[in-house]
């Protein structure tokens, strides 16, 4: 096996993008302890220290390992959590927590805890899944593992917010939808790379559309039923979304077809308006998308206050810790520490500081894209596309959200938004993308060539 | 053939980075002024509660609103209920409205007047100092004018024709905005009261009330029919002195006039036919004019569009007034040429606003220019006590000038305005509007009386516009607009109170 | 007066943060410039092949385990050492498969061998199109489609 010859592999870009980052978390903990208590002292830096040592430990693990993996993401991953830390850490310290294991943890801490568990199962992914045959030989069990998991939801879910989302597992509550995406790329990777060829060659030509050649693609279209089952029954419109348009990136990537996508975009739109027209959830959704000052204190509530707290940070920001988060005691924006985590960010940091979170995120993505090119073999290359594709789209859905360019759905930002689920789904993601471009990346010193 | 759909992809992907981006500056950049000021978003309301409010000084140094902190909160105290429809009120609770709304960023200080000074503070993130505002309304003339309309609903629009300052905007009903701006969880039981009260006092009749204007319209016909030159001051149309008693047929439609009291139908020319207020003879003007150049006029004068006092992003707002059917807020076309007849003498579709009509005697009174009215002067440094402070940090006037009408036409408009208040046949109906009735000696004034017919058992609406001095070579001083909701004919309701507010003003400017 | 001193503290802090993290961005900015450069020329110097096998099992360690061998578009595979791939094992026919890349798409026919060829687990009895990544079978030689 390739990956017994490894041997200690400097990442020093990742190391030198590292350093100014970790010195980022600490200085903003700083910020918000003094803009909070009104007095200049330096406040408690644990947490902020802990975050420091969770990357910083990931980076030795990965020169240690000799992992040949891309060097950018982990700085951006590291980057973007770091602001969200940095903002979890400053709001309400009660509006999440744990107080399990004996541990007492406030929001923040909380966070932590999962980064901790992500950045384990990431490096264990990293450098455990140097074969991905386990992925792609077994995708029909990882499909069954996905439709167990849809089900688990749908019986023993409960309602958050109006969409049933959440399992209960003792301790720790669990979204089994952000697995779900996970479990959903790899299948669909598997599958793309195995039929691609027949689809892209067999396709039946009607004027100038060309579809798809059905035999091969009613899996495609069973996942496309299953998709619209969450839409209806978990109430659930963000992750529809979300698995819709990874479906359809990927299906582009695979077959280079605009018209499959287009038929997708129509299928989709064409469902949208039945769920329209047929679910009061959906319609009162839009309706507060399109006018959200119609009710400002009502149904429009959150978008309003969004916007409002947007206009509050213009170009400059309020400042760190010194956002309008509360008000008389109650949150201005309910949903702050997930769904609105951006609003929150560029309220104190201003449009100065959204800019460069935004710029994190496109790292982020054009590295995966970038890992999927060079990807070996097919499969490397679809399962990097599906897994950017996630992280890129859920930024822009949720982003687009709170800016009122779409709907609002519940999405977590990834890396950012409080939420352990989404956390640990994340950086599974990320541990992918690291396998795939270490496959890749070992390629060019392999023995022989 | 993977990797260049990937690259693909990629572009599309910058292309939605590029757009959400788009979406972020949108609302942090350009629309966050818009935010921050919408008095309906909560955390101004709240963030006011604790803020002050500069005060608001007359144009002779009055305090006519003060704010001081009670129990943390910020309450608003107004000094002269007369005011209220000008200043408006800033309530915890139901936002705000008036020049409290227009100048609010000012009024807290969140906006400095000067933009240096407004960026270096945004940036320092300083606590919002607030502003102190003075007015070009004097409250004396205001509080005078409030007194001559008593009991009645009506207005009174003061304007000054060599500079557009509002001198004094009464509407009547009014009411004391105290206890709307004071206690949040008092202030409801006062509002509902005003909103059920049938006498409507939340209406701003000056700007906002609609009414038929009837003869004072004929100014405007008169000067622009001069103007275009289809008239000149001797014109006579022959067939007006037998219509005067059977009747003018215009378009199958028989136009009647009103009572002429006795006096003996003749061959009238502008002087004599606006002294006995002829609408025989106003409308034939008007169809010689007609309804292009009508609409054209119309449109010069200001009417057919919503103006503001003050500038189109800092100004009240003022309902637009129209001379015929309305097509979206604008003047669509006459029906016929009895439409146009009939809005020659101020019937027919025609509905005003008393600004707009205090712009047309301004602008008769200015020798055809009218002038943008303002009613803030000037911005200052926040004063602790009773006194405005002499740091004056923005000042305003006019928006500035058109020409609306050549100074010869005006002229000869104002001669006839003159003579309908002096002359031998009006001073039965105008008479009441001179100045020289009210203790001012040496000057006279012009003007116009309206009586708007509503039809039916109810009294007509009693206007008057006008200006003084108004003698030969006089500069006027003052126009004025008067309007008497259901005050009967022109020469009862409105005149006197007109003639006795331009005799204040008179008195009051006399220095000068 | 010491709200105010504190208040300019939290805008220099803050400023410091703000170019802090335009300074991260620029790294980054950096680093993808790098990177760009260098996967270009490895694509003009390495990159230029159509693809590659990759050898997974070899019992007689001909092809050597491990190794890759780079393809042209024709390639035949075979115990003949003629063959453009020489493969050493008793199950391999003489001319056992061919290998081609027509077009876009690498494509792998059966020569009538005795033992058949294998894609992904599968016997193939006509041309099949290969995905990289698919994996060969051709008697107990195990080779993988790399780019």
């Amino acid at each position: 096996m390739i990956g017994s010859r490894s041997r200690i592999a400097w990442r020093g870009a990742e190391f030198r993008l590292l350093l100014p980052i970790l010195l980022l978390v600490p200085f903003g903990f700083l910020i918000t302890n003094v803009a909070l208590s009104g007095a200049p002292e330096v406040g408690d830096l644990t947490l902020a220290v802990g975050y420091v040592a969770l990357f910083a430990g990931a980076h030795l693990l990965l020169v240690a390992f000799g992992h040949r993996g891309d060097q950018l993401i982990l700085p951006a991953v590291g980057a973007m959590g770091g602001i969200g830390m940095i903002m979890l850490n400053r709001l309400p310290q009660d509006l999440a927590g744990t107080s399990a294991f004996g541990l007492e943890l406030g929001m923040a801490g909380t966070q932590l805890l999962w980064f901790g568990v992500g950045i384990l199962a990431m490096l264990a992914i990293a450098v455990g899944l140097r074969d991905d045959g386990i992925l792609r030989h077994y995708k029909y069990s990882w499909a069954a593992v996905g439709i167990a998991l849809l089900a688990a939801t749908l019986v023993f879910g409960y309602e958050v917010n109006g969409a049933r989302l959440w399992i209960d597992l003792g301790p720790v509550s669990v979204q089994p939808g952000e697995l779900l995406k996970i479990v959903l790329v790899i299948f669909i990777a598997g599958y793309l790379a195995e039929t691609r060829t027949l689809l892209t060659s067999a396709s039946v030509r009607i004027g100038f559309l060309s579809i798809p050649p059905l035999p091969y693609f009613l899996p495609m279209l069973a996942l496309f039923g299953v998709v619209m089952l969450i839409v209806v029954r978990l109430n659930d419109l963000g992750t529809a979304l979300l698995f819709f348009g990874i479906f359809l990136t990927m299906l582009f990537v695979a077959t280079g077809r605009r018209s499959h996508v287009l038929i997708g975009l129509v299928l989709f739109v064409a469902g949208s308006f039945v769920a329209y027209r047929l679910f009061g959830h959906v319609q009162s959704r839009v309706d507060i998308w399109l006018d959200p000052f119609a009710d400002p204190l009502g149904a429009g509530f959150q978008p309003v206050r969004a916007l409002y707290a947007l206009g509050r940070g213009g170009i400059f920001g309020e400042g760190l810790g010194q956002g309008l988060v509360t008000l008389g005691g109650n949150l201005t924006i309910p949903y702050v520490h997930t769904d609105f985590i951006f609003t929150a960010v560029a309220e104190e940091l201003g449009l100065l500081g959204a800019f460069p979170l935004l710029g994190f995120a496109m790292v982020l993505v054009f590295r995966g894209l970038r890992i999927a090119a060079l990807a070996r073999d097919d499969f490397g290359a679809l399962l990097a596309v599906g897994v950017t594709t996630s992280l890129g789209l859920q930024t822009l859905i949720i982003i687009g959200g709170n800016t009122k360019l779409i709907p609002l759905t519940g999405i977590t930002l990834p890396f950012v938004s409080y939420g352990g689920s989404s956390v640990l789904a994340s950086f599974i993601m990320i541990g992918l993308l690291l396998a795939v471009s270490h496959r890749s990346g070992t390629a060019d010193r392999a023995p022989g060539s | 053939m993977i990797a260049t759909n990937v690259r693909r992809l990629g572009v599309y992907l910058m292309l939605a980075f590029a757009i959400v981006s788009g979406s972020i500056t949108w609302w942090q950049v350009v629309e966050a002024q818009n935010l921050s000021t919408r008095s309906d978003n909560p955390e101004v309301i709240a963030a006011r509660r604790s803020l002050l409010r500069g005060t608001i000084f007359d144009a002779e140094g009055q305090v006519l609103a003060t704010s001081a902190l009670i129990d943390g909160l910020s309450r608003r105290t107004y000094t002269d209920p007369a005011m209220t429809h000008v200043i408006g009120y800033s309530s915890l609770r139901f936002g705000s409205t008036g020049l409290e709304r227009t100048f609010e960023d000012i009024l807290v200080g969140q906006t400095d007047p000067n933009p240096i000074r407004d960026l270096v503070s945004d940036v320092l993130a300083r606590q919002p100092e607030p502003r102190d505002l003075t007015l070009t309304i004097d409250r004396r003339l205001q509080d005078f004018a409030a007194e001559q309309l008593g009991s009645d609903a009506g207005a009174v629009v003061a304007l000054d024709p060599r500079t557009g300052a509002v001198l004094a905007m009464v509407s009547t009903p009014t009411f004391d905005a105290t206890p709307i701006s004071g206690d949040p969880d008092g202030a409801q039981e006062p509002m509902d009261a005003l909103r059920n009260n049938p006498a409507e006092p939340l209406l701003a009749r000056a700007r906002q009330g609609l009414y038929v204007p009837g003869s004072i319209m004929k100014v405007f016909t008169a000067a622009a029919a001069l103007d275009a030159g289809v008239i000149d001051p001797d014109t006579t149309f022959p067939d007006q002195p037998r219509e005067e008693s059977e009747g003018f047929v215009v378009d199958g439609f028989t136009i009647r006039e009103h009572d002429l009291g006795g006096i003996e139908p003749d061959l009238w020319p502008l002087s004599e036919a606006l002294q006995v207020s002829s609408n025989v003879f106003f409308a034939h003007v008007g169809l010689e004019l007609g309804a292009e150049g009508f609409l054209d006029y119309a449109r010069r004068f200001g009417f057919c569009d919503s103006i503001r006092i003050g500038s189109p992003e800092r100004g009240l707002q003022v309902a637009p007034s129209l001379v015929s059917g309305s097509l979206d807020g604008d003047c669509g076309p006459f029906g016929g040429e009895v439409d146009l007849a009939s809005a020659s003498f101020g019937q027919g579709q025609v509905v005003v606003t008393p600004v707009q009509m205090a712009l047309l005697a301004a602008a008769i009174a200015g020798d055809g220019v009218m002038l943008e009215p303002y009613v803030v002067r000037d911005v200052r440094a926040h004063a602790q006590g009773d006194v405005p402070t002499d740091e004056v940090l923005d000042t305003f006037g006019s928006g500035g000038g058109t020409r609306v009408v050549s100074a010869e036409a005006a002229a000869q408009t104002r001669a006839a305005m003159v003579d309908a208040v002096n002359g031998e046949l009006g001073r039965r109906y105008a008479g009441q509007g001179d100045v020289t009735l009210y203790g001012i000696s040496n000057e006279r004034s012009a003007g116009k009386t309206g009586t708007a017919e509503l039809g039916g058992e109810q009294a007509p609406h009693s206007w008057f516009i006008g200006f003084a001095p108004a003698q030969a070579d006089a500069t006027s001083r003052i126009a004025v607009a008067v309007l008497v909701e259901s005050g009967g004919s022109g020469s009862d309701g409105a005149a006197p109170i007109a003639g006795r507010v331009m005799a204040e003003w008179l008195r009051l400017s006399g220095g000068e | 007066m010491t709200g105010e001193i504190l208040r300019v503290l939290l805008l220099g802090l803050q400023l410091g943060f703000v170019a802090l993290l335009y300074l991260v961005l620029m790294r980054f900015a950096r680093s993808l410039l790098r990177d760009l450069r260098s996967a270009e020329e490895a694509q003009m110097s390495s990159r230029s092949g159509i693809g590659r096998l990759s050898v997974l099992e070899s019992p007689a360690d001909e092809p050597p385990n491990g190794t890759t061998i780079a393809l042209g578009p024709i390639n035949s595979i075979g115990r003949n050492v003629n063959n453009t791939i020489f493969v050493e094992d008793d199950f391999v026919s003489a001319n056992h498969a061919m290998l081609t890349f027509r077009g876009r798409s690498w494509f792998v026919e059966d020569q009538g061998s005795t033992n058949g060829t294998y894609v992904n687990g599968h016997r193939i009895d006509r041309p099949v199109a290969l995905s990289f990544g698919d994996e060969l079978s051709i008697g107990r030689v195990r080779m993988r489609l790399d780019r």
